[in-house]
C-alpha cells in the first residue's frame, strides 16, 4: 500500500512511545526537582521574532516552515516553531519579567524542512531556561541538571563538550571585517565550515595565529585556558573572553565534571553569548545548551541574562533501555461467557474493580493487544468467576470481586 | 520557449542552431511547434516566468529564460530539479533591493532600525532570502504582478525589482541598497531528464550557435521607454489613495473615468504615468497592476481601487478576514471565470469528472491557473478528492492537455478556448470591473467623506448608459 503519511513525518508506534514517555518523565521529574517549572507556547508564532537579528541563522530561516494565515492580508508571516528557545523567551518577558529568577522547562515539537525527507521534519525536544539574574553559578547548575538527566535515562558513554561563543565573537571582531564579509564568515560558521576561519584574507598575523591556536587545540581543565590567556598573541579583548570561560570550567572542576574544550564544536551560536556546551553519546548529539544574555531584548523584553538547554529526545531515545515493557504480571484480561447486556454491565464493573485495585485491565469480547498473566471469565450474570492463572497454568472458580482481587493479591506483586 | 519580451531574440538564437523553428516568431499565434531538423523535438510557448517551474517538475526537458525565474524558483525550493546549462548572455539585468530617491534610507538603516519594512516585490523568494541575510529585524513582502517602481515611497519602503543596470534604477527614481544578482536569459534543463537521456544532437546544436562569431541576439537592444515614475511630494496625511490599473484594463477603465467627469493628466496610453494628476482635491492616484490591488487596499496602502471581481474574490478566498470590499460594480471589463478541460476528455461537467477521478479513470487533477485562490476554493467545494494547482502567469490555455488536466480562466466569447480544441465544463461566476475599498479607512472621520464622494461619483457613472 502506497503510504499517505506526508514526506519527512513519522508516527510513533506505541513502542517507540514508551521509550518517548520514559525520557520525558526522568527529565521531568529532575526539573521539577531542581524547583523548574512546566510551561508550553503555542505551535505557531509570527516569523518577526525568529527573523530579529541575531537569533536564527540566514540557513536556518531558509528551512522553516512559514505561510501566510488567513488572516495574513498584512504581509507577516506566521510559522511552525522552529526552536523552542525563542518562543520561550518571549513568553517569560510578556508573561514572567517581574520575577527575579524564572526556572522553566517545556517538552515541545519543532519543525524544520529537510529536502530528502528522510529525517523527520518535526523533531521533539525536552528544554529548560534559567532567566534572569543569573551567572557562573547557573551555567553549572545547567550542566550539572543535564549531567543528572543522562545518568537517570542509563546513558552511561556521553561527553560533555565546552566552548565559548564571547571568545569566538571577539575574535572575529579582531578581524575588523566589513559588515557584509562579517556576516557572510558568520554564516559560513554557524554552518559548521570553521575551514572559514583560517581563509579570511587578513594581514594580521598575530590575529590569525591565535585563530589556528584555538582552533587546533583541544583541553580537559581550567589549565588549559590559563595557557592560552597567557600566550602573546591573544588580545586583551579575547582574553577577557577566556577569562570569563575559566571561571566556569574552575567551578566545574571543582565540582568535579568531566568535560572537553572544544572551540569548533558549536554550531548555530547566532544568539549564544557566553558558555556553549553540547553531549555526545554514540556519536549522536543528544543535548546542548548555553548561554543567551541578548536573546530577551531581542525578542522585545528587557536586557536579561539568560541561559539554558536542550535534550533531542529523538536522538535520546534510540539510546535508552526500555523500562520493563508493559507489566504481564499486572494484567487482566476480562471475558464473558455471553454476550448478552448483563454480562458485559458485570465484566465492566468486575474491570472497574481491578484497576482500583491497581491492576490493568483489558476488555477482551472481541480480541485483546496486551500480554496478560490473568483471566477473568464472567460466567453468569449473577457473580460467578472462572480466575486463570497463565503462569501457573491453574484456574479457581469463585463468586467475589473480593476473592479475584485475593488471588491475584495471593503472590503479592500487586498494589499501586 | 518564452513568449513576450525575450520572444525576438530567442527567435534569432533558435534561428542560428538551425532547429527549423520557423513558426517561432513575434507575429505566432501558433503555441506548439516541431522542430523541422529533429523529429523527436517539439516545443510550447509558455510564460517565461512559468518556464523554470514546468522544467522543474519535469514537463519539460529544457528551457529558455532569464536566469531570475530561475533563481527565484531556487530560492523557494533549493532542491528543484532544475540546473542551467548555457548562458545566452542576452537580456542582461541585474535584481537590486531598491528604495526611493526621496526616502532617507541607507543600507545600514535597515539591518538596524526595528521598522517592520515594507517590501513589494515580483521576486517573494529572493526578497525573503535577502531580507534574512542582511538580517532585517521585521519584514513583510508583498509578491506583485508587476508594476514594482510604482509604489516607494509613499505604498512600501523597499522594493526588490529587476532592472538592465543602476542607471535604469536611479531612472526609475529609486536607488540601490543591495545588488542581489544578475539576471541574463538561458537555457536550463531538468536535472532528471539530462541523466537519463541522451540529448546530445540537441546540445551540440546549442553549443554550436555559442560559437559563432555574430550573435546578433547578444547585441544590446534600445531601451524601452518606462512610464513615468517621478515623485511629487504632495500628499498631505489626510488624501486618500486610488488606485487606477495598467496594462490592458488601463483603456477600459479610462474611458469609465471619462463618464465619471473626473480629468485626469498622465492616464492616457500616449501619455502614462506612475502618478497622475486629477481635478479631484484630496486624492492621490497611482497606477498599479489590478492583480495586486485587494491586498494593498487591505493594508492601507490605498483606499480606494478599480479592479477586477475575479482579483477581489482571489484575494478575500485567501483572507475571509480582509477588510477590503465591493464598494460599486463598475459594469464594464465582463468576463466569465470558467473550468476548461481538452475537448477530448470524455465529461461534461464537473460532477462528471469528479466520478471519472474517484472511478480511478482519471488522474488526480493539475489545474493551471492564474487564479489560485479561486481555484483551490472550488475544488474543495466539489469535493475533487485528490488535485494540485499549478500557478502560472497567464498564456493559460497551452498548458491542455499535456501539462495540466483542467484550467480555471475568465473567457470573454470563449472564442480563443475554442480555437485551442477546449471546451468550457462549468461557469463559477461573472466578472466585472468594480470599485473596492477598505472597511477600515471608511471609519476614519477624515477619509469618511472623501471616499464617500468619490464612491457616489463612480455609482452614478456606472448607472449611465
Amino acid at each position: 500500500m502506497e503510504s499517505q503519511r506526508c514526506k519527512g513525518a513519522r508516527d510513533l508506534l506505541p513502542e517507540d512511545m514508551q521509550r518517548f514517555r520514559q525520557v520525558e518523565d526522568t527529565f521531568r521529574n529532575s526539573c521539577i526537582n531542581w524547583g523548574y517549572r512546566e510551561i508550553k507556547t503555542p505551535t505557531l508564532e509570527y516569523i518577526h521574532l525568529f527573523t530579529a537579528s541575531g537569533t536564527l541563522t540566514p540557513a536556518m530561516l531558509g528551512r522553516v516552515y512559514s505561510f501566510l494565515d488567513w488572516d495574513g492580508w498584512g504581509g507577516e508571516r506566521v510559522v511552525l516553531r522552529p526552536d523552542g528557545t525563542i518562543p520561550a523567551a518571549r513568553l517569560y518577558s510578556e508573561n514572567l519579567a517581574g520575577q527575579k529568577i524564572a526556572r522553566l522547562y517545556y517538552i515541545t515539537n519543532v519543525f524544520a524542512f529537510e529536502e530528502t525527507g528522510k529525517e523527520n521534519r518535526e523533531k521533539w525536544q525536552c528544554g529548560v531556561e534559567l532567566l534572569g539574574d543569573c551567572d557562573r553559578t547557573s551555567d553549572a547548575e545547567l550542566i550539572s541538571l543535564a549531567l543528572e538527566v543522562l545518568k537517570s535515562l542509563g546513558i552511561a558513554k556521553a561527553e560533555l563538550k565546552l566552548s565559548h561563543a564571547g571568545i569566538l565573537k571577539a575574535l572575529i571582531g579582531e578581524l575588523k571585517l566589513s559588515a557584509a564579509t562579517r556576516d557572510a564568515l558568520l554564516d559560513e560558521i554557524l554552518e559548521g565550515n570553521w575551514q572559514a576561519l583560517t581563509g579570511i584574507n587578513n594581514s594580521n598575523k598575530a590575529v590569525a595565529g591565535a585563530i589556528s591556536t584555538l582552533m587546533n587545540l583541544k583541553g580537559k581543565s581550567s589549565g588549559f585556558l590559563a595557557n592560552l590567556k597567557a600566550l602573546p598573541s591573544i588580545s586583551l579583548n579575547v582574553k577577557k573572553e577566556i577569562g570569563r570561560f575559566a571561571a566556569i570550567t574552575e567551578l566545574l572542576d571543582t565540582l568535579g565534571c568531566r568535560y572537553a574544550i572544544d572551540f569548533t564544536s558549536i554550531r548555530g551560536f547566532e544568539y549564544y553569548t557566553g558558555l556553549c556546551f553540547k553531549v555526545i553519546a554514540n556519536g549522536k548529539k543528544i543535548c546542548s545548551g548555553g548561554r543567551y544574555d541578548n536573546l530577551v531584548s531581542l525578542v522585545g523584553g528587557a536586557d536579561i541574562p539568560a541561559c539554558g538547554f536542550a535534550f533531542y529526545l529523538d536522538e535520546t531515545c534510540a539510546m535508552v533501555k526500555p523500562w520493563s515493557r508493559q507489566k504481564a504480571e499486572k494484567t487482566v484480561l476480562i471475558k464473558t461467557a455471553k454476550k448478552s447486556a448483563p454480562f458485559i454491565a458485570t465484566a465492566f464493573q468486575i474491570a472497574g474493580a481491578l484497576r482500583q485495585a491497581g491492576l490493568i485491565a483489558e476488555l477482551d469480547f472481541c480480541g485483546s493487544q496486551l500480554e496478560a498473566r490473568w483471566s477473568v471469565t464472567v460466567l453468569d450474570r449473577a457473580q460467578a468467576f472462572i480466575v486463570k492463572d497463565m503462569a501457573k497454568g491453574t484456574q479457581n472458580k469463585v463468586t467475589t470481586v473480593n476473592e479475584v482481587i485475593g488471588i491475584m493479591g495471593g503472590f503479592g506483586k500487586i498494589g499501586k | 520557449m518564452p513568449k513576450g519580451k525575450l520572444l525576438a531574440r530567442t527567435s534569432e538564437f533558435l534561428t542560428a542552431t538551425g532547429l527549423g523553428f520557423d513558426d517561432y516568431n513575434s507575429k505566432t499565434r501558433i503555441y506548439r511547434m516541431q522542430s523541422q531538423t529533429l523529429p523527436a523535438l517539439t516545443a510550447k510557448m509558455l510564460n517565461e516566468r512559468d518556464i523554470p517551474v514546468q522544467v522543474a517538475i519535469g514537463n519539460y526537458d529544457f528551457g529558455i529564460c532569464t536566469s531570475d525565474w530561475l533563481q527565484e524558483l531556487q530560492a523557494r525550493y533549493p532542491a528543484s530539479r532544475v540546473l542551467k546549462i548555457a548562458d545566452l548572455s542576452y537580456d542582461l539585468s541585474s535584481i537590486y533591493l531598491a528604495c526611493s530617491e526621496a526616502s532617507n534610507i541607507s543600507p545600514q538603516d535597515i539591518s538596524g532600525r526595528p521598522a517592520a519594512w515594507r517590501i513589494v516585490t515580483e521576486y517573494p523568494a529572493l526578497a525573503e532570502a535577502t531580507a534574512c541575510k542582511m538580517r532585517l529585524k521585521r519584514f513583510r513582502i508583498f509578491p506583485c504582478w508587476g508594476s514594482t517602481e510604482a509604489y516607494p515611497p509613499e505604498n512600501a519602503d523597499l522594493c526588490v525589482l529587476r532592472v538592465r543596470d543602476e542607471k535604469a534604477l536611479r531612472s526609475l527614481n529609486l536607488k540601490p541598497l543591495s545588488k542581489i544578482c544578475d539576471s541574463n536569459a538561458c537555457i536550463i534543463a531538468n536535472s532528471d531528464s539530462i541523466q537519463d537521456n541522451d540529448f546530445s544532437s540537441l546540445l551540440k546544436r546549442f553549443a554550436l550557435s555559442q560559437k559563432m562569431k555574430d550573435k546578433p541576439w547578444q547585441v544590446p537592444e534600445k531601451a524601452l521607454a518606462a512610464i513615468s515614475n517621478d515623485f511629487i511630494a504632495r500628499a498631505p496625511a489626510d488624501n486618500i489613495w486610488l488606485a487606477l490599473a495598467d496594462g490592458h484594463q488601463q483603456i477600459h477603465t479610462a474611458a469609465f473615468l471619462e463618464k465619471t467627469g473626473i480629468k485626469l493628466v498622465g492616464y492616457a496610453k500616449d501619455n502614462m504615468q506612475r502618478r497622475p494628476s486629477s481635478s479631484l482635491a484630496g486624492v492621490n492616484i497611482k497606477v498599479i497592476r489590478p492583480q495586486d490591488m485587494p491586498q494593498q487596499v487591505a493594508n492601507g496602502n490605498f483606499d480606494l481601487a478599480v479592479t477586477g471581481k475575479d482579483w477581489l474574490l482571489d484575494h478575500l478566498y485567501q483572507f475571509p478576514s480582509s477588510p477590503v470590499t465591493e464598494l460599486a460594480d463598475l459594469g464594464f471589463g465582463r468576463v466569465r471565470i470558467v473550468a476548461v478541460v481538452s475537448e477530448e476528455v470524455p465529461a461534461d461537467s464537473i460532477d462528471s469528472i469528479r466520478e471519472l477521478i474517484s472511478r480511478g479513470k482519471m488522474a488526480p487533477l493539475r489545474i493551471a491557473t492564474e487564479y489560485v485562490n479561486i481555484a483551490d476554493k472550488y475544488l474543495r467545494d466539489r469535493h475533487i478528492a485528490r488535485y494540485r494547482v499549478i500557478p502560472t502567469w497567464g498564456a493559460t490555455e497551452v498548458y491542455l492537455p499535456e501539462d495540466a488536466d483542467m484550467l480555471i480562466e475568465n473567457t470573454e466569447t470563449g472564442q480563443t478556448l475554442a480555437r485551442h480544441k477546449l471546451k468550457i465544463i462549468d461557469t463559477l461566476f461573472e466578472s466585472t470591473a468594480c470599485l473596492i475599498g477598505n472597511r477600515r479607512s471608511l471609519e476614519l472621520p477624515f477619509k469618511k467623506a472623501k471616499i464617500e464622494r468619490l464612491v457616489k461619483i463612480f455609482r452614478e457613472a456606472a448607472g449611465k448608459k
